[in-house]
């Protein structure tokens, strides 16, 4: 029995013991994935929300992003394949259900997006229940990024100093600045009303339609 | 960092295959180690003299599930990103039982019939070249039994999800299962070493 003569008994049992008290202990936990607990101050968020201090515009984000701001991270929660398709420079695609365990760096700036506003606002939540103050949204979505930094429409009124920066920001990104007659600027559409009106039309069908307009 | 490091994007398909390789080595290594080369070892289970077979595959059952229960709820891996593979009952059952068959007569399974193939033992390399005949035989007649194949498909079937039960209770019971199946493999081999007193008593 040369098998029995390497067996030793004191490992055997000690190997024996810690499936039982992980077993006991699985049991007893139940899940194998813990509850991310969070906790908010609703009166802070509702002073945040009413003082519209949630959200980014998307100029503001493309400074950011332009400057390289300091901790900032970039967050798309839409579909991996729409991801694929197009998404803002520095975006990480990242799972709604990722963002309640994901690692957080507490001192950095959070920008969530996605398609339109909604789901963002809910991992804006999500983020500020977990503990992260610098954490925002972008209130449109994907389309305010298409719309005011990669194919901006800007009124031939605009102050020529707005408007060069205006278009050194959509430059930056790759994208191309209209100026338009100050009177067809009164309803704020970038293509047609498609922009303006976005869960109308798909928007893979916008992002190419903004391709091949702008970049 | 989490894991599945794969799944995650750590280390691309070339790592993954050299990974593969080294762990499918250290693998065969220690079946060999263990013994699991010799087909008269792993037929010795079917005679309740030697059951190192039920040993091992509880001991690797209980390992790798404590350990991604506790790996998961550490935060350390994300458990919707482990394969599971699909249940497809009827033809899983068919499958087992044409496994069995094969290795009760063979005395070897696909892994230990490689590590058997190895050392250079003929039954390994006999057992591998009835497996390749085997995939290519089933590959000729799928479009005939190709829909018996599909059939009584379950999905990504897990046994808190068949059984109603919490993960954490399933895997209580089949850590309680094992200790207990380890208790009753040794006690058979232990009453299969003393034939003489056996036979003594039965006379």
């Amino acid at each position: 029995m040369t098998m029995d003569a390497r067996r030793r008994p004191g490992v055997e049992r000690a190997f024996a013991v810690a499936a039982v008290v992980g077993g006991v202990l699985a049991v007893i936990a139940g899940s194998p994935t813990r509850p991310t607990r969070g906790s908010v101050d609703v009166t802070e968020l509702a002073r945040i929300v009413e003082h519209e201090e949630d959200h980014v515009t998307a100029t503001e984000l493309a400074k950011w992003i332009r400057d390289d701001k300091r901790g900032l991270r970039v967050l798309d929660i839409r579909a991996d394949s729409e991801y694929e398709d197009f998404h803002i420079p520095r975006a990480t695609r990242v799972p709604l259900a990722e963002i309640a365990r994901m690692p957080l760096d507490s001192a950095g700036t959070y920008v969530l997006y996605s398609e339109g506003g909604t789901h963002a606002a809910q991992g804006w939540f999500l983020l500020r229940a977990r503990g992260v103050k610098n954490v925002f949204f972008l209130r449109g979505g994907l389309y305010e990024w298409l719309e005011q930094v990669m194919n901006p429409h800007v009124a031939s009124t605009t102050p020529q100093a707005e408007r060069d920066s205006i278009r050194a920001i959509t430059l930056w990104f790759g994208g191309k600045m209209t100026v338009v007659d100050s009177a067809t600027t009164t309803t704020p559409s970038a293509l047609d009303g498609e922009l303006s009106a976005p869960h109308k039309s798909d928007a893979r069908e916008t992002i190419r339609k903004i391709r091949r307009r702008a970049c | 960092m989490m894991a599945p490091l794969y799944e995650f994007g750590r280390f691309g398909d070339g790592t993954g295959l050299l990974i593969a390789v080294v762990l499918g080595i250290a693998f065969g290594w220690f079946l060999e180690q263990g013994g699991m080369g010799n087909a008269r070892k792993l037929a010795g289970q079917f005679y309740f003299t030697d059951l190192s077979v039920l040993k091992l595959m509880f001991s690797a059952i209980v390992t790798a599930m404590l350990g991604l229960f506790w790996l998961s709820w550490a935060g350390l891996l994300d458990l919707s990103r482990v394969y599971v593979p699909e249940t497809f009952i009827a033809p899983q059952l068919v499958g087992g039982l044409v496994f069995g068959v094969g290795f009760a007569t063979g005395g070897l399974c696909p892994g230990t019939s490689c590590v058997a193939a190895a050392t250079g033992r003929k039954d390994g390399l006999a057992l591998i070249a009835g497996m390749f005949a085997g995939v290519f035989l089933f590959g000729e007649i799928f479009p005939a039994v190709g829909h018996f194949a599909d059939s009584t498909a379950r999905g990504a079937w897990t046994l808190p999800q068949a059984l109603g039960l919490s993960y954490g209770t399933v895997v209580g019971v089949i850590v309680a299962v094992a200790l207990g199946a380890f208790a009753g493999a040794e006690w058979l081999e232990r009453r299969a070493e003393r034939p003489a007193r056996r036979m003594k008593i039965a006379a």
